[in-house]
């Protein structure tokens, strides 16, 4: 079942057309990447999605009905841009926040209660924000954007400014989110993170979408075209017709083929060298690559044209 | 409308539980309070008795008697007798009199003197030079020379003195006193239902301090929903707030809640004018004050009109606080707001001065201007229903006018960060979906 389907869908603002026909589909119980530079049309997207603004043409579908401002509270969202009030107590935001989204206030206490716990800040809860370090701000955020346990949550760069133990730490919360059947829409720039967690994707660049569907299917669709050696000695076989472009790491370089190349060829040539490989291996390109060259048009990287 | 309560809590609760709003809602009116009553308070409990030597070099026997007769309160004209201080009336003059021939016995005597009044300050003195009469200027030393009782000792050096002169000429002082007896005017006010009512410098008071307080109240609270747009937006918590509430929702919210703080406020500050009435009223009278009477059905209008003058600017200040991103841009851009907020403070004087002429009538229906004009012609002139009716509707046909507007461009602005709009785009966000 979608849990969210936009179709068709195109925003604009005055002669500005911020998003362009875009069409995806989020399944229920699965965690969802939507993709794009700054300025893509992301936040603009997510915004029709929680019924902050309304498409000009298209329709937006949450639960196979088109968005209304009832079905917001089976919505959760964590904009990139956040913040809590200043002068009030971490324990009465989150029960306004919950309060606004129609959960009485003895079961908000009782669920603000809960997930303090979890995320590691009981004894903050009578404290006011300008007490708490960014990080732990960001996971107040977070709560407040799931206490009234939506059934859509939109969690838009959640894992900016964390320490890597809170990362984790929200990486099994918005996991097990997963597991309970909960729909999570993630936007994010680390594309580490998305190969570790989403199941589809859609990246959209200039309002337009470039890439949709599942996330081993659009890496399949690249090929195995890029190669992965570590190998001491000469670089100079680098330079021939088979690469387009390679990057040099300090262990290993990532070799992007051409078209036509086989990677039979590059090997031998590294060894007729004189190269000595330690590894050898044929890969699919990284989401980041893939990435790139959706966006500029071309692979990232010190080409062969150099 | 579940959700503009919620609202309307958290604005509320927010405010009212600062230290300032407790500091500026319950304690300022008691230091108000305080500083009314407790210098009344001490000038009543004053009291006590003064010992006065007087050194008497003038050697005008008649002098002191009519010193120790006026002192003591035995005046020779009838009308000053009940012109007297009644709240310093309890300090008693105790006269004695000590005759000094010699400038040496002079100097001796206030060295003396000096010595107890330092030590004492019930034991005071007062010197009578040598000279004529006419020139006379008797010193008084004391101890407390801040005491009030002060004015009646010297109000009755003066009744005795020009008594004698007076007598000295040939008259009579009593008579004197009817002659010129001081002619007091007694103003009416006329109004539309025939009814007398005692008016005039009360009456432009009570207007006055009305419209004063109309323009502080609602400028202050409107500046509050404007800063409170303004911290929303800034700190970015409207993203958050717009997935779960409607804009024109959270605008009503903040603009009822901080409407209700400050009703609350003018509340506790009603009750204390009226206990500071009920129980500084004599304290007052003795002085010499007499507090204006405020009818009931003025207060009402005032309520009234501080309700629809509040929400018709907090709108507009919301509709400001959206389109900027920081305080220091919204310092500029209240100004055209502010600036229909003054207006009025500027002009009234003009309203006061003939608040029935045409000009008049139409300036007070100006909706902006109303709050404040129509409710000064109400406590001045008693303006017909009709009229108070009228700028009441108009009032409100405004507020709708502007919730309508200020609620589509608040939807787009809390949203935009970055250049100011101008108008046109102003203009254009209103017919966004």
């Amino acid at each position: 079942m979608n849990v969210v389907e936009l179709k068709h869908v195109t925003k604009r603002f005055d002669q500005f057309v911020a998003v362009k026909d875009v069409s995806f589909e989020v399944r229920q119980g699965t965690i969802f990447g939507l993709l794009g530079p700054n300025g893509a049309g992301k936040t603009t997207s997510i915004r029709m999605i929680v019924n902050i603004f309304a498409p000009d043409d298209g329709d937006v579908l949450v639960m196979n009905k088109h968005v209304t401002n009832e079905m917001q509270s089976h919505i959760g969202y964590l904009p990139e841009e956040r913040g809590l009030y200043k002068k009030m107590k971490i324990e009465d935001q989150l029960i306004f926040f919950a309060n606004l989204k129609g959960i009485d206030t003895t079961e908000a206490t009782r669920r603000a209660d809960d997930w303090l716990k979890r995320l590691e800040l009981a004894d903050w809860k009578g404290k006011k924000p300008t007490d708490l370090s960014k990080g732990m701000q960001q996971k107040v955020q977070f709560i407040a954007s799931v206490i009234h346990d939506p059934d859509v949550m939109i969690l838009d760069e959640p894992f900016s400014g964390l320490d890597p133990v809170s990362v984790n730490l929200l990486k099994n919360v918005i996991l097990d989110l997963k597991q309970r059947g909960k729909t999570i829409i993630f936007s994010t720039h680390q594309m580490e993170q998305v190969e570790q967690m989403c199941d589809d994707i859609c990246l959209i660049n200039h309002g337009t979408q470039v890439l949709s569907g599942g996330l081993k299917a659009v890496k399949r669709r690249y090929g195995k075209n890029t190669v992965i050696l570590d190998h001491e000695g000469p670089d100079s076989f680098l330079q021939s017709d088979l690469v387009k472009q390679h990057k040099r790491f300090p262990n290993y370089s990532e070799i992007l083929l051409n078209d036509s190349a086989d990677a039979q060829e590059v090997l031998k040539s590294a060894i007729a060298a004189g190269a000595r490989v330690n590894r050898f291996e044929l890969v699919e390109p990284s989401l980041n690559e893939i990435f790139i060259e959706s966006v500029t048009g071309k692979a990232s990287g010190n080409g062969s044209e150099q | 409308m579940n959700k503009v309560l919620i609202i309307i809590k958290r604005e509320y609760l927010v405010r009212v539980r600062t230290k300032a709003f407790m500091i500026g809602t319950i304690i300022s009116p008691l230091l108000m309070l305080g500083l009314v009553t407790l210098p009344i308070f001490f000038a009543t409990r004053g009291g006590g008795e003064r010992r006065v030597t007087v050194l008497d070099q003038s050697g005008d026997p008649d002098l002191f008697d009519a010193l120790n007769r006026t002192t003591s309160g035995k005046f020779d004209s009838p009308d000053q007798l009940d012109k007297r201080d009644p709240g310093v009336g309890n300090t008693t003059y105790r006269l004695t009199r000590r005759v000094v021939t010699s400038n040496e016995e002079m100097q001796s005597a206030l060295a003396e003197l000096q010595a107890k009044a330092a030590s004492d300050p019930d034991s005071t003195y007062l010197v009578l030079r040598p000279g004529s009469l006419d020139k006379i200027e008797p010193e008084y030393y004391a101890k407390n020379t801040s005491d009030f009782s002060i004015g009646t000792l010297e109000r009755s050096i003066n009744e005795a003195v020009s008594g004698l002169r007076l007598k000295r000429a040939g008259l009579d002082q009593a008579q004197i006193a009817v002659y010129t007896r001081r002619v007091e005017l007694k103003t009416n006010k006329v109004t539309a239902s025939g009814e007398v009512k005692e008016g005039g410098r009360a009456d432009f008071i009570v207007a006055f301090i009305m419209l004063f307080f109309i323009y502080m109240s609602v400028l202050i609270y409107g500046l509050f929903v404007m800063r409170g747009v303004i911290e929303e937006k800034s700190s970015r918590i409207v993203e958050v707030l717009v997935s779960s509430v409607k804009p024109t929702q959270m605008m009503l919210g903040k603009v009822i809640g901080i409407g209700l703080v400050g009703l609350t406020q003018i509340g506790v500050w009603a009750l204390t004018a009226l206990l500071l009435t009920t129980f500084g009223v004599s304290a007052f009278s003795a002085r010499g004050l007499t507090l204006p009477n405020i009818p009931v059905s003025l207060l009402i209008y005032f309520v009234v009109y501080f309700v629809l003058g509040y929400f018709l600017f907090a709108t507009l200040y919301a509709l400001v606080g959206a389109t900027v991103s920081s305080e220091e841009e919204a310092q500029q851009a209240q100004i055209p707001v502010t600036l229909l907020l003054v207006v009025p403070m500027v002009i009234f004087n003009m309203i006061i001065a003939n608040p029935t002429s045409g000009s008049s009538i139409v300036l007070s229906m100006v909706p902006f201007f109303a709050p404040t004009l129509m409710l000064m012609r109400i406590a001045v002139v008693n303006p017909p229903l009709w009229q108070v009716l009228l700028s009441m509707a108009i009032m409100v046909a405004t507020i709708l006018l502007c919730v309508w507007v200020a609620a589509k461009i608040y939807r787009v602005g809390i949203l935009m960060y970055g250049k100011r709009p101008n108008i046109a785009e102003l203009g254009r966000w209103l017919r966004y979906n």
